[in-house]
């Protein structure tokens, strides 16, 4: 089993000249450079760090004693706070990915009364921590320059906007595109996708469509902007425009496959509240730090352990599903839950220089728990995998799982064999506890009530 | 709608003539000279724009402050 990295320099980290982030003894630590010892001076000696701290939009630092990775460029070295779990934009629904837009936008406007700006806006750039949006780039910050427009203009709108609109108005789906783009949609792309409506509206004709024609334009030609200005209020003109466009845009969960599972699925309700009494006794037996929920769907299971304050990840493959349960999280203030986007099936891969920059799902775990309820048929009859290959991956992406079997006379199982062969005659629990048995201790087994589905507790046999 | 749609084309084509000579960046990021160049040519529009949303919610504070009785000089919040 993997475990997470502790020691040199962390792979994402290297286009920025200001500095970069390192591992050394399992803390993970930021060295700034002396190029920009100015902005991080202004940043700090503004206020606007401690503002923005305190207002739960930066991530917070400390500065610290210790030895620089490179000392002939340090100019310091800080230990931001450590997340527990870093996401992807690949990974975030709708509302999720427009929260972070409109968080970059704040904190722009915020630098820019401050007399800065964000010299970067990449979505990456920004977290889910305790819920909310956060930047955790200490060094996006420059000393705001005279009349030059804004640097990350670009990058905020292939990053933010052209996925935002290409899921608002063509398909949601489409967010899948930063998977491939890993520094935004290209605003050309997005231009040629999005449906001809939009260019009737103002904020997308100019900021997607006529942005897409003059990158066209201009892509190789030289120009000279000498003489030619962006003035105070242009600039704020410009993030404002962005602020509205990104807050006009919409989506609503509706008419998906599994948004609706718990409201149109003929479940036994006792056998719920079984399955739900259940799951909370094997969270009191293994006492996690943290809970991967994988095909979570609207989040119920995640809650009783979020509920505990363990830290859960409640994955789901429906961006409907993944919609509903993040907008209940920011309804409900909730803080230890994390819902995100998942194909279980293609889960997201190491992707950028060296497949490290955006490191693949197996490397930012593995959990302490893992939940695969009413999944294993979607894996070995819908996917047409073997069960010990399914047992092999739950071996490595935790440390016990709560997992349930559902036998193939069950209603859902009949319901994916309806329209195929059947070619499972390996799909057996007696084949399924032969396969698990390779890699977990099969600790409890229970059968839900009202049904032939059982429930089972293992932990790892290679498990600390 | 459209008109406003021309109107940008020609203002697009005008400046952009008038570009000749390159002049570096200062910045690790490369803005990308098309989004560079259209912020310049779309600026003023921004501005505008701008100044007048600020100024119609200068207008609302005065109205609500004034019928409202609290007769205060608040800026109006963004």
């Amino acid at each position: 089993m993997k475990k997470r990295r502790t020691e040199g320099r962390v792979s994402a980290s290297f286009r920025d000249p200001s500095g970069f982030l390192f591992y050394r003894d399992g803390a993970i630590y930021r060295q700034v450079n002396a190029v920009y010892e100015e902005n991080y001076t202004q940043l700090m000696d503004s206020g606007l760090c401690e503002a923005l701290v305190d207002d739960g939009l930066l991530i917070p630092h400390e500065e610290v004693d210790v030895p620089p990775p490179e000392p002939g460029q340090a100019f310091k070295v800080i230990r931001p706070e450590r997340l527990p779990f870093i996401s992807y934009p690949y990974e975030w629904c709708f509302s999720q990915l427009k929260d972070a837009a409109l968080t970059t936008l704040e904190i722009q406007q915020r630098a820019f009364d401050c007399g800065m700006s964000l010299k970067d806006c990449s979505a990456y750039n920004i977290q889910f921590r305790e819920g909310s949006p956060i930047l955790i780039d200490t060094l996006s910050f420059e000393k705001y320059r005279e009349g030059e427009p804004w640097v990350a203009y670009r990058q905020f709108c292939q990053h933010f906007l052209a996925p935002l609109a290409l899921m608002s108005y063509k398909d949601v789906r489409l967010n899948q595109l930063l998977r491939i783009h890993i520094d935004g949609i290209p605003v050309d792309l997005a231009s040629s996708l999005l449906p001809f409506r939009t260019r009737l509206v103002f904020s997308l004709l100019s900021h997607i469509h006529l942005h897409a024609r003059s990158q066209k334009h201009f892509a190789d030609k030289a120009v000279d902007t000498e003489g030619r200005q962006m003035g105070r209020l242009s600039f704020r003109g410009l993030v404002d425009s962005l602020k509205s466009a990104v807050k006009r845009l919409t989506w609503q969960p509706e008419g998906t496959e599994w948004a609706d599972y718990y409201e149109n699925t003929n479940y036994p309700s006792d056998a719920l509240q079984h399955k739900q009494e259940m799951v909370a006794e094997f969270l009191t037996e293994i006492d996690p730090e943290n809970v991967w929920d994988l095909g979570a769907n609207v989040g119920v299971f995640s809650r009783i352990a979020s509920d505990r304050e363990i830290r859960t990840l409640s994955f789901d493959v429906d961006p409907a599903a993944v919609e509903r349960n993040y907008l209940r999280c920011v309804q409900e203030g909730e803080t230890h839950i994390l819902p995100l986007l998942l194909d279980l099936t293609n889960p997201s891969p190491g992707i950028g220089w060296e497949n490290e920059e955006r490191t693949s799902l197996l490397d930012r775990g593995p959990a302490d728990m893992a939940f695969a309820l009413a999944l294993i048929h979607h894996l070995a009859i819908s996917n047409n995998l073997p069960l010990d290959r399914i047992a092999a991956f739950f071996d490595r992406i935790c440390d016990a799982l709560v997992i349930e079997f559902v036998p193939k006379d069950d209603a859902q199982v009949q319901r994916l064999l309806a329209t195929r062969e059947d070619i499972f005659a390996h799909y057996t629990q007696q084949n399924f506890e032969d396969a698990f048995s390779k890699h977990f201790v099969l600790r409890c087994a229970k059968i839900l009530k009202g049904t032939k589905r059982t429930l089972y507790l293992m932990e790892g046999k290679h498990s600390p | 709608m459209e008109h406003f749609a021309s109107f940008i084309k020609v203002l697009f084509v005008l400046v952009s003539v008038s570009l000749l000579l390159p002049r570096p960046a200062h910045a690790y990021l490369d803005p990308g000279t098309g989004s560079y160049i259209l912020q310049l040519l779309i600026a003023i529009l921004f501005g505008v724009g701008f100044a007048i949303k600020l100024f119609w919610k200068e207008i609302k504070g005065f109205f609500r402050n004034r019928f409202s009785g609290k007769g205060g000089h608040e800026k109006a919040q963004d």
